[in-house]
């Protein structure tokens, strides 16, 4: 997208940024999708034990983002970096192996398997020697599991199709957290939820950040939410990260603002665009 | 289940296995409900009834068809579709579907012939071969991304083509079957009687096979994955699930158990017969065995059990209306209607199992 209007007055985080105590590192992430381009340059941090909100309008790239870090896709270009060392998923196995979880925007839950299967999904007990899936044990574990991340699912052994929304989420929320993961991925994991189950969530978030044993990126819209669970946001704009601040030195009000331009850079960009067309050059 | 079954039972037996389902619906106290959830949470559930309906049916209505004799007769007639069904199963709760089984049931004799004439360890050989067109199956299909029913047509016609080419379109005899041992016409050997030849040899295989496919559906990984992919092929590639391995695993599987019965089928008879229709109709039987034992062509659930007892309900059916001294010609008529009734069903039965609409 070179040939793109120029002089959009975003002053995107174009040089990489870290942190001493840096658990994750993306580094010029770019990634298109035929003639779209979902990430330009994405340069972004995660601490250690750090809640990263991570903000954008629809189809700015958050979840191809995510997707990235978890190896359901690969880059384009750029690196990454985990703790310290080059990290290149060549699978979602691989990048769990390496202990990263993701929830991911359609929860990746399969209706016609039971609660506990879903929990369990790749990651399944087995008997030893012949293979064969160890049913009572995980079904005894995924109860003790969600018991303890204060999730009230009435019976484990239904097929999650059952389930309602909120409970869906919490399941495919739970599925990361009841892991050895120490990088969780959650992609709008308040999506589809009521007020009072969003709020178990943002609960079971705040306790895990209280422990400070894993750290998390979280793509959210609310931005009360980001505010209230976040220890920093980042802004995804046309492919870039146009915003990444500790949440204490940001507000709604600046969060909204930089929404608001976007929309009016947007028209304008729309606007250019249309005179390029109507010029010598399509894009 | 007994108030099902004291439902008098039609001229045409499949229709009765039909009306406990919208009445309980019509009642919809919750106290029924959960009756009929609990009855109806076997996926078998609908077609055991169903196959038990049209057996006590002709039992009554016809002399020969309790008898020991008509059983051996059964036996071939629905033997063989089990062991095919079992496999096409795994491919079905994929959500895809495999036409090639037609085409393995075809060459796979074939090709034991020709192996086993050029001095080949054949049975083995054949198989693998099964196999290395499994393995195409289900490349075409994971990795190239043509639809299942489009690819596997073209391999079975691809298939049934090249038998017709090896054999010249000229029955042979079955190697290691009587009639090609010189000296020992009328008696089977150990080979033979194993390999389909033996009276009940098909019925054990495809009790074995059953057994064996149904632990690994429910009870393994495998299985796991399988109704994974064909629940939610997306979510299950998220989740870390490696599709296109199972899909091709799961299209060789089925390639095999097709070959498999190609073979037995050709030592029970004594001769491999290059006939594409009569292997398309054994196509089309398998298919539909899984699907009245509860497999959903849509994917996502099936069982290997159902398959089983849905090749059982179309032998019966045909055994009896044999029996009954129905004419031939009205024998598909039937089989297409039992079809559909059985499909009707299978989608209530799972619309309440899945609880459809919440409650």
């Amino acid at each position: 997208m070179a040939d793109r209007p120029p002089a959009l007055p975003v002053e995107p985080v174009v040089a990489p940024v870290s942190a001493p105590d840096d658990v994750l590192r993306v580094e010029h992430i770019a990634k298109r999708f035929g003639p779209v381009t979902a990430l330009r340059d994405v340069n972004l941090h995660l601490r250690k034990g750090e809640v990263l909100g991570l903000l954008g309008d629809n189809g700015a790239g958050k979840s191809t983002l995510i997707k990235i870090i978890c190896g359901f896709q690969k880059q384009d270009s750029g690196q990454m970096f985990l703790r310290g060392e080059s990290y290149e998923p060549k699978s979602v196995d691989d990048a769990r192996a390496h202990g990263i979880e993701t929830v991911y925007q359609d929860l990746a839950l399969i209706d016609e398997l039971s609660v506990y299967h879903n929990l369990f999904l790749r990651r399944e007990r087995v008997h030893r020697p012949l293979p064969l899936l160890a049913n009572r044990q995980m079904k005894r574990e995924a109860r003790v599991a969600l018991n303890e991340i204060g999730i009230n699912i009435p019976r484990i052994d239904v097929a999650v199709a059952r389930l309602s929304g909120g409970q869906r989420q919490a399941i495919a929320v739970a599925r990361t957290v009841n892991s050895d993961a120490d990088i969780l991925l959650l992609d709008e994991p308040l999506a589809a939820m009521g007020a009072k189950e969003g709020g178990m969530i943002l609960d079971l978030i705040q306790r895990l950040k209280e422990e400070a044993k894993v750290s998390i990126v979280m793509v959210l819209h609310n931005y009360v939410h980001v505010l209230a669970t976040c220890d920093r946001v980042a802004m995804i704009q046309d492919g870039v990260i146009a915003l990444d601040k500790p949440t204490a030195e940001t507000s709604v009000e600046e969060l909204t603002e930089i929404v608001v331009n976007e929309y009016r850079r947007a028209r304008e960009a729309a606007h250019a665009e249309e005179a390029l067309r109507a010029g010598t050059r399509s894009p | 289940m007994a108030g099902v079954a004291g439902a008098a039972p039609s001229p045409t037996p499949a229709p009765a296995a039909e009306p406990p389902a919208p009445k309980s619906r019509g009642l919809a106290a919750r106290f029924g409900r959960a009756t009929l959830d609990r009855a109806l949470a076997l996926r078998e559930g609908s077609i055991i009834v169903v196959t038990l309906i049209t057996a006590v049916y002709f039992t009554v209505n016809t002399e020969s068809f309790f008898t020991a004799a008509s059983f051996k007769t059964l036996l071939p007639y629905f033997a063989p579709f089990a062991i095919m069904a079992a496999g096409e199963v795994f491919v079905m709760i994929l959500g895809e579907i495999d036409l090639s089984i037609g085409a393995m049931y075809l060459f796979a004799p074939f090709l034991f012939y020709k192996l086993n004439t050029a001095g080949i360890p054949s049975v083995i050989m054949a198989l693998i071969c099964c196999m290395a067109v499994g393995f195409a199956n289900g490349f075409f299909v994971a990795v190239i991304g043509i639809n299942s029913f489009v690819a596997t047509l073209a391999m079975l016609f691809t298939f049934e083509g090249l038998a017709l080419i090896i054999s010249h379109g000229t029955p042979v005899t079955t190697p290691g079957t009587p009639g090609a041992v010189i000296g020992s016409a009328g008696h089977l050997n150990t080979f033979a009687e194993i390999f389909g030849g033996g009276t009940y040899s098909e019925l054990i295989w495809a009790l074995a096979i059953i057994v064996v496919l149904q632990v690994v559906l429910t009870f393994t990984r495998w299985g796991l994955y399988t109704v994974a992919i064909g629940s939610n092929k997306l979510g299950a590639a998220e989740a870390g699930v490696r599709v296109k391995l199972v899909t091709i695993r799961n299209f060789i599987l089925c390639s095999v158990t097709a070959g498999l019965v190609g073979i037995f089928e050709a030592v029970r008879s004594g001769t491999v017969q290059p006939d594409p229709a009569g292997a398309n109709e054994i196509l089309f039987l398998a298919v539909a065995a899984g699907v009245i034992g509860g497999t959903l062509l849509t994917g996502g659930s099936g069982t290997v059990v159902g398959a089983l007892i849905g090749a059982l309900f179309l032998g019966i059916l045909k055994e009896g209306l044999v029996l009954q001294g129905v004419n031939a010609d009205y024998l598909l008529f039937y089989t297409g209607l039992a079809i559909l009734i059985a499909m009707t069903v299978n989608i209530y039965v799972r619309r309440v199992r899945i609880g459809h609409g919440g409650g």
